[in-house]
């Protein structure tokens, strides 16, 4: 049996990841001046121990994340893809980099990404916001910000910006030098951990206001926590997801399923290069194992799935209700229904059309209207 | 084998009673409960000694593995692979050679175990158990005073004052999303995820979640229910379990050996996931001595049995 943990630099960025690999270590947050403001019931995330929060780091970070000097050709930033009003999604059903290039898989959402111990669609190595941030910087499969060999012209750009020494120096006041890399990726990382989103209405209505939520979101969330459904095996806890981290939880969990999307060859394929762990580990049980995203926001972030191939949540719900999606032509055709490496929740659900009406309700009830605007979260670089 | 606790240390109060467990054998029936076994064990904290109950997870004779199939299981004579394989256990008792039950605290162990529950943990997170974490747990460590014990008794499940905690501010063990079921009914007690594979058909799963089920609310928006229908906590009474010596063994041949695990009854979830109305938990709850309307009776074989640790130097190991 093979190491099913085995864990392989995906291509975009390797070369750059092994020059610049920061600890994967976390832990409890350093004496700073950050103090967590987190939604009631919410638990304190992790942080790594060599890049401590704070305010000002926070506020780099976000200046950062939304700088289109950021990209090799100047016209792409982070928000490109990761737009605050969708949930930091970008509406498309796969990305589009700087150059134009089509990424196979879709940008996925960045609300409480502080709390994933696993980063990206499927790749179990991928564990530091810090790390992952190399790879649109840098990757050139596919390009994503497009800034591979920039390395030197993307410092002095940031350097040359009388805001940014600024902003780099009471973020960073100790060192010799005050702009490098490792600080860029630090700041984006600190700032990427504060999209913490837990104000919806059905966070009003756990926290004790009964009308917070309809009726049916309310029908809706008993079917979702039901057997009948098993939701909840892949998308449970706090964050709608069964990887999740935080301070004081004592273990690590990461998950990866096969949801029977794709079937192509009646062995249960998926298209390539979208094999899910598999195109990581090269091990035939990892095939199209996905990480179950958090459904925190989930009604703003459409198109849905790595692939964005599902086009609408009522879709969603079809693919769930028969276990699996049936592709009837073309290249991808097949049962998903079948797929041998299917999760052992999927099955028939058999929905009648007022349960799927009360499950759409309960998945809009976590909207978080004030996570989409708040404007600590907003584009600094548009109030000048 | 077993170690003295540093001293000092605030623990927990155990109790000792003179309760005989149930379930003991006709010798440990005959000798009555000692008046003066209060008197016997004075309960000064200071002499408390950590002693580790041992667990084995098997299947039949075979050590538990992930990624092993396994053959001749159930009814059916399926064979079956498991992706996971976690208990929690909680109201430890130990019985002396007297026949004297002692309640017995939890050391607290972060993040294996606190003062209430223990997790066991049998999957290790590689090949079929891939979703699972790489820790494994074999013990219980609980706090006694020392004592020939001659008896172990504990609950398999977590307690109803820990149950319906918020899984976001729960502490471990009870902090794993995995053994969590839904904010109204609490935890999975017992969590055995298969696949069974037949000579005419693919692996399907069947799975066993135990938990308690038909719970409650006080109200619409109370934090946890008011009561639970079905508790599904099973009690485990293993007389004559010798700490130093044995081991409690966990097996899922004897867990399913009631069971077709080749076949689920329609419209109910794959396996059985505690339902009342789930025939096919009948087998299960049988081999846990758990009532259901379903059930087959509380016969052998039980999922819990006595076992012997492997042999090692006695001498080195006090």
């Amino acid at each position: 049996m093979s190491h099913r943990r085995r864990t392989r630099l995906v291509a975009a960025g390797g070369l750059l990841l092994a020059l610049f690999t920061p600890p994967l270590v976390t832990g409890q947050n350093a004496a700073t001046d950050w103090v967590w403001t987190l939604p009631k019931g919410f638990p304190v995330p992790h942080v790594p121990v060599d890049n401590p929060m704070s305010a000002s780091k926070v506020e780099l970070g976000r200046h950062l994340f939304y700088d289109p000097r950021l990209s090799g050709n100047g016209t792409f930033s982070c928000a490109s893809c990761h737009e605050q009003r969708l949930a930091f999604t970008d509406g498309r059903a796969r990305a589009i980099g700087a150059t134009g290039e089509m990424h196979p898989r879709g940008s996925m959402g960045l609300a409480n990404v502080a709390y994933s111990p696993v980063l990206t669609w499927a790749n179990p190595g991928m564990k530091s916001l810090e790390q992952q941030a190399i790879v649109p910087m840098f990757g050139d499969d596919p390009v994503e910000l497009g800034l591979q060999g920039q390395e030197r012209a993307l410092l002095q750009r940031v350097s040359a910006d009388p805001r940014y020494r600024k902003l780099f120096a009471a973020a960073f006041p100790n060192g010799q030098e005050l702009v490098t890399l490792d600080r860029i990726v630090k700041a984006i990382g600190a700032f990427e951990r504060t999209l913490i989103s837990g104000r919806s209405p059905y966070d009003a209505y756990k926290a004790g206001a009964p009308r917070a939520i309809s009726a049916a979101a309310r029908r809706g969330e008993a079917l979702f926590f039901s057997e009948k459904t098993e939701c909840f095996h892949c998308h449970g806890g706090f964050n709608f997801t069964g990887s999740s981290n935080f301070v004081g939880k004592g273990f690590a969990e990461i998950e990866f399923h096969n949801t029977g999307l794709y079937n192509i060859d009646g062995k249960g394929a998926y298209p390539a290069p979208n094999t899910g762990v598999h195109a990581v580990t090269d091990d035939p049980d990892d095939m199209g194992r996905f990480k179950a995203p958090s459904l925190r926001n989930i009604a703003v972030t459409a198109p849905y799935m790595h692939d964005g191939s599902i086009a609408t949540l009522d879709q969603v719900l079809d693919h769930y209700d028969v276990g699996g999606r049936t592709i009837r032509r073309g290249p991808h055709a097949g049962v998903g229904s079948t797929n041998p490496y299917r999760a052992e929740f999927m099955k028939r659900i058999g929905f009648t059309p007022r349960e799927k009406l009360d499950m759409l309700a309960f998945l809009r009830a976590l909207t978080d209207s004030t996570f989409l605007t708040d404007p600590r979260f907003s584009n600094p670089w548009s109030h000048r | 084998m077993t170690h003295q606790f540093p001293s000092g240390r605030a623990l927990g109060a155990f109790l000792l009673t003179s309760t005989l467990l149930l379930g003991v054998g006709g010798a440990a029936s005959a000798s009555p409960p000692s008046p003066t076994s209060t008197a016997d064990a004075p309960m000064h904290r200071d002499s408390l000694v950590a002693i580790a109950l041992r667990f084995r997870g098997v299947v039949d004779t075979a050590a538990f593995q992930c990624g092993t199939r396994y053959a001749n299981i159930g009814t059916s004579k399926a064979s079956v692979t498991a992706s996971d394989f976690r208990f929690y256990v909680h109201d430890v008792r130990l019985v002396t050679k007297q026949g004297d039950t002692v309640r017995v605290a939890l050391s607290p162990e972060s993040p294996w175990q606190d003062r209430d529950v223990a997790l066991l943990d049998f999957e290790n997170g590689t090949a079929s158990c891939a979703n699972g974490t790489p820790e494994t747990r074999d013990a219980v460590v609980v706090m006694a005073p020392p004592n020939d014990y001659r008896g172990v008794a504990f609950t398999l499940g977590v307690p109803f004052a820990r149950n319906h905690e918020d899984l976001a501010s729960a502490p471990p063990p009870l902090s794993l999303s995995q053994l969590f079921w839904a904010w109204q009914s609490g935890h999975k007690f017992l969590r055995v995820d298969l696949r069974a594979t037949a000579a005419d058909s693919a692996p399907t799963p069947w799975v066993i979640h135990l938990g308690s089920t038909g719970c409650t609310k006080a109200t619409p928006t109370a934090t946890g229910p008011a009561s639970c229908a079905h508790p599904n906590r099973a009690t485990v009474s293993l007389p004559g379990f010798d700490p130093a010596k044995d081991v409690v063994i966990a097996d899922l041949a004897a867990l399913l050996s009631r069971a077709d695990v080749r076949r689920n009854q329609p419209a109910t979830a794959a396996g059985c996931m505690s339902a009342d109305a789930d025939r096919d938990c009948g087998a299960i709850f049988s081999s846990l001595g758990l009532p259901h309307p379903a059930g087959t009776g509380n016969d052998s074989p039980r999922f819990f049995r006595i076992g012997q640790r492997a042999p090692v130097s006695v001498g080195a190991s006090r």
